[in-house]
């Protein structure tokens, strides 16, 4: 019967484990016991690692992959906007949800990619910097968020079924949640700079 | 000649109570940079999506033409506030964006993108639609659609470069350089 339900709930039972593992994360203490032993990592990125030695070294590799990085974002951006603001129902109306949410996923997953990488090279020029800057470890929640909001909730419901048989509402709330995660995760990296 | 021109206009702009007060209001600066580049998601997010559309990468059973007239709004909408903030930014710091190569670099390519974006937009409407609803746009297209990349590319490469103090005139000596930069002081003092 369990495991009945669990299949049927899979995706909800899946959200509500992250949920209980954050609580108790923070409950127990765990988070704030971890994150002094992730220094040495970050020094070692910056000081040791041969992507830290690129970035301190040459400014202009590093000033180049800053500008991959940016515009891989706006093309994420430009991925989730036009698939939300199609859900919302605001842009491109007279095509199906289907086809724009399956048509630009490849181009999001692969300018992901393109960010978290190059993402990784720039935090490594000044690792020892970010390492004490909230608004970086907000950056990279968001991120995670948006990820797993992404892969394991929006993208499988949206193609679990034809979006006429999904409640408006539910998604309305994708969309809307999908791009307030992923303009925070742009706003947060634009504010590491201000830091 | 030009350059001692666009020199004095910048000194006139520095000098004017509005552009200290946007550089010396720590959120003011920041709030303009951060909308500058963030709606970049908005502009160059929806004409990549529309280039790559030109060239089959996304969205390859919806038709060209259809979705470059659908996002032309957003684009547009944020190319128009990417204008406004970029034009107070260089208006804050207008003697530092004058004398910056890197700015000089990034409004030739801006000029190029628009008479790419022009003549691209008069080839597709120029164009019969019988490959509408092919996978990829034809040559004459895709080559727009892929200058158009490289292009806008290169404008946020070099608006990335622009905080950079490697080509800053003190630190320059050639002379071309100088004047590619509009050094104006350093030049007359050769």
């Amino acid at each position: 019967m369990l495991s009945n339900f669990l299949s049927n709930y899979r995706s909800v039972a899946g959200l509500i484990f992250v949920v209980l593992a954050i609580v108790l994360v923070e409950f127990f203490e765990v988070r704030t016991s971890v994150y002094p032993s992730l220094l040495p990592f970050f020094e070692w990125l910056k000081y040791s690692s041969w992507i830290g030695y690129l970035g301190i070294t040459y400014g202009s590799i590093y000033a180049t992959i800053q500008a991959v990085h940016l515009i891989s974002m706006a093309i994420i951006g430009g991925t989730v906007l036009v698939t939300d603001l199609r859900l919302l129902g605001v842009l491109l109306k007279d095509i199906p949800s289907e086809t724009i949410t399956k048509g630009t996923h490849q181009c999001f997953k692969y300018s992901l990619s393109v960010a978290i990488a190059t993402g990784i090279f720039c935090a490594a020029g000044v690792a020892d910097k970010v390492y004490y800057m909230s608004v970086f470890w907000i950056k990279m929640l968001a991120l995670l968020v948006g990820s797993c909001f992404m892969f394991f909730i929006k993208q499988p419901l949206l193609n679990s079924r034809s979006h006429s048989e999904i409640d408006p509402w539910i998604l309305r709330i994708l969309a809307v949640a999908s791009i307030t995660i992923w303009f925070t995760v742009a706003a947060t990296g634009r504010w590491i700079g201000f830091s | 000649m030009i350059n001692e021109l666009l020199l004095q206009f910048a000194q006139y702009l520095e000098a004017q109570e509005y552009s200290q007060m946007l550089v010396s209001g720590y959120y003011s600066w920041n709030w303009l940079e951060a909308t500058h580049v963030l709606t970049l998601m908005i502009s160059i997010g929806s004409l990549f999506i529309i280039d790559f559309r030109m060239l089959g990468w996304v969205l390859p059973g919806v038709s060209a033409t259809t979705i470059a007239d659908r996002l032309h709004k957003p684009m547009i909408i944020g190319f128009v506030i990417m204008f406004i903030t970029g034009i107070l930014l260089v208006y804050a710091k207008p003697v530092e964006n004058v004398q910056s190569l890197w700015f000089r670099i990034k409004m030739i390519l801006l000029v190029l993108a628009f008479i790419n974006a022009w003549v691209f937009n008069s080839r597709m409407r120029a164009a019969d639609g019988t490959w509408e609803s092919a996978r990829v746009a034809p040559k004459a297209l895709r080559t727009g659609a892929i200058i158009s990349l490289s292009l806008w590319c290169g404008v946020v490469a070099m608006g990335r470069f622009i905080p950079y103090d490697w080509v800053d005139c003190p630190k320059v000596s050639n002379t071309a350089l100088l004047w590619a930069s509009g050094c104006v002081e350093q030049l007359n003092a050769l």
